[in-house]
């Protein structure tokens, strides 16, 4: 072992149990610093190899020693395949040669990395773990055979986490993206630090500001937007927007009154008062038309006691509860029933979330 | 079949075994090297180099590593081995980006101009950059050993098997290194304060 300069075997420091090993009782002061600088740590992504390296060839090396006991090589060859599978899925290898993303160079010179295109490069490859930014004067755009293409606007930073056959996902940092999808609903996730949003076969812009916080805008189909739990729909025409550790607000048809946006706005306000929530509500309540419905829906399980029943009236007035829809089940929020509400509205079919719900790995969340 | 509840739990032979079958171009050998050395390799480069460049330096890192494995006569040294590809590919990062400055190019300037690529957006958030750069003002050699500790969440037996130093060295740089962070922390939390905590 490598004797350090530093090295002082006289000296032994004394350095709590909880700093040594994380063995004895926990230390505050070292607790707190790892609390705090636990999102720079390294997020356990795959390596990818270049396709050309990434088949292994056979060596001269085994080739010239056929003669060693095939036994042994094969109970190495055997522990190293086998490791994987007794390994939590979070240490898993994913050696990826993966299959690499196009970017097209459209404006300036993004950056992969560390490396930037050069002017008279127009295309280039973005492998799993790589990121691709732009800075106030360079746009790119990536595509991919099987999932779309994704716009990259200026002063962006975009990061390609996972490109499998059937799960594709970003991650936005900062900027602006828009994605038009071909892929089958629920293969493609975009992280952003407040929310992921999850495709349900749509076209869509998604921004998130230096703040964390962030807005989706849906052109065609729908986007689920999802954070601990928390999750909002927002099918063609509508936006919504997301806050860092509070998850996506309540989604709005942009034609709706400003003042009803407005008013809105102050109730998914954390901060709001509940004088000032109770008025922002009974605002949305009276400016609401049918089409609002979209945003009544998601309001019932924002709220509770007199202020859901309510805005259940509101929303029972303007669409019908379906057959199989009860009142006291709404306002127990009878997952079955909230979803044959929402089928109701004919903006999208749940089931297709609740399936990606099913699917999607529980830890997933963003940063 | 060995437990494998987390890759560093796995006995050294094995480890050893591992890097000779990633010798021999087993590339799922190597994938389990990846998953056990990207944190020391992370958290090396994290006390080098500015933040937004770490990940890609790391996946560069592994990717040197690779061809060259076959080089590595006594595979007890990969440890040191890796963390020294990764101590040098920091250096030729720096010496670069020091080219790339001189060149008129168009690029975003963040990982010339500030540690940290992402403003801080929240009093945590200002927190942990604060606590980061203060541990990269440190010399190199008690911010490595404390990158590892408080943000790869390495412990120090860990830190001793992965980067080769010894226990001894992994306790004095911790012991060391703690004292001067304390130091700055305080004195940047003094600044804040008018000097009243």
């Amino acid at each position: 072992m490598t004797k350090h300069p530093n090295d002082a075997q006289h000296e032994m420091p004394r350095i709590s149990d909880y700093f040594w090993d994380r063995s004895g009782t926990p230390d505050p002061e070292i607790q707190r610093l790892e609390s705090l600088l636990a999102e720079f740590r390294h997020a356990d992504g795959p390596l990818t190899l270049p396709a050309e390296i990434a088949a292994p060839a056979p060596s001269a090396h085994v080739l010239q020693f056929s003669w060693i006991p095939r036994l042994a090589a094969a109970a190495v060859l055997l522990l190293a395949v086998a490791i994987p599978f007794f390994l939590p899925s979070t240490h898993m290898p994913a050696l990826l040669a993966g299959p690499a993303w196009n970017i097209a160079n459209i404006e300036g010179h993004p950056q992969i990395g560390a490396q930037s295109l050069s002017a008279n490069q127009s295309t280039a490859k973005l492998y799993v773990g790589q990121t691709l930014t732009t800075n106030s004067s360079s746009r790119a755009s990536l595509s991919e055979n099987d999932l779309g293409e994704i716009q990259i606007d200026p002063d962006s930073r975009v990061r390609l986490l996972q490109s499998g056959p059937n799960h594709k996902r970003l991650q936005l940092d900062l900027g602006t993206i828009h994605a038009a999808i071909w892929a089958p609903p629920g293969q493609f996730v975009v992280d952003t630090p407040s929310a992921i949003a999850v495709d349900l076969g749509c076209a869509y812009t998604l921004q998130v500001a230096p703040d964390g916080s962030g807005t989706i805008r849906t052109t065609l189909g729908w986007v689920g937007f999802h954070l601990h739990g928390r999750d909002s729909f927002i099918p063609a025409g509508a936006m919504c927007s997301t806050q860092p550790k509070i998850g996506p607000g309540t989604p709005y048809f942009e034609d709706a009154s400003a003042s009803f946006r407005e008013a809105l706005h102050t109730f998914d306000q954390a901060g709001s008062s509940f004088d000032t929530a109770t008025a922002a509500l009974a605002t949305v309540l009276a400016q609401a038309r049918s089409r609002d419905g979209l945003t009544l829906w998601h309001l019932l399980s924002r709220t509770t006691g007199p202020a859901r029943a309510q805005v259940y009236a509101r929303f029972a007035a303007l669409v019908p509860p379906p057959h199989g829809v009860t009142r006291e089940g709404i306002l127990q929020l009878d997952p079955h029933m909230l979803d044959l509400y929402w089928n109701a509205l004919d903006l999208g079919e749940i089931s297709t979330w609740r399936y990606w719900e099913q699917s999607s790995d529980p830890k997933s969340s963003p940063h | 079949m060995l437990p494998m509840n987390s890759p560093v739990a796995t006995p050294a032979a094995s480890e050893d075994g591992l890097v000779c079958a990633a010798q021999r171009g087993d590339r799922s050998a190597f994938g389990l090297l990846y998953a056990r050395y990207a944190r020391m390799v992370h958290g090396i480069l994290l006390s080098r180099v500015p933040y937004s460049d770490v990940d890609d330096l790391v996946q560069d890192v592994f990717l040197q590593a690779l061809p060259r494995l076959s080089s590595l006569r006594d595979v007890s040294k990969f440890p040191g081995w890796l963390a020294a590809i990764a101590r040098n590919r920091a250096t030729d990062f720096h010496r670069r980006a020091k080219s790339f400055d001189e060149l008129p190019t168009d690029t975003t300037g963040e990982s010339n101009t500030s540690t940290l690529a992402v403003p801080p957006n929240s009093h945590s958030r200002t927190e942990a950059h604060a606590a980061l750069d203060a541990i990269l003002s440190l010399p190199e050699t008690y911010r490595e050993t404390l990158v590892l500790r408080l943000v790869e969440g390495m412990t120090g037996p860990e830190i001793a098997a992965r980067t080769g130093l010894t226990h001894g060295s992994v306790r004095v740089n911790l012991h060391r290194g703690m004292q001067q962070l304390r130091q700055l922390l305080g004195r940047k939390a003094a600044s804040l304060t008018g000097g009243e905590l």
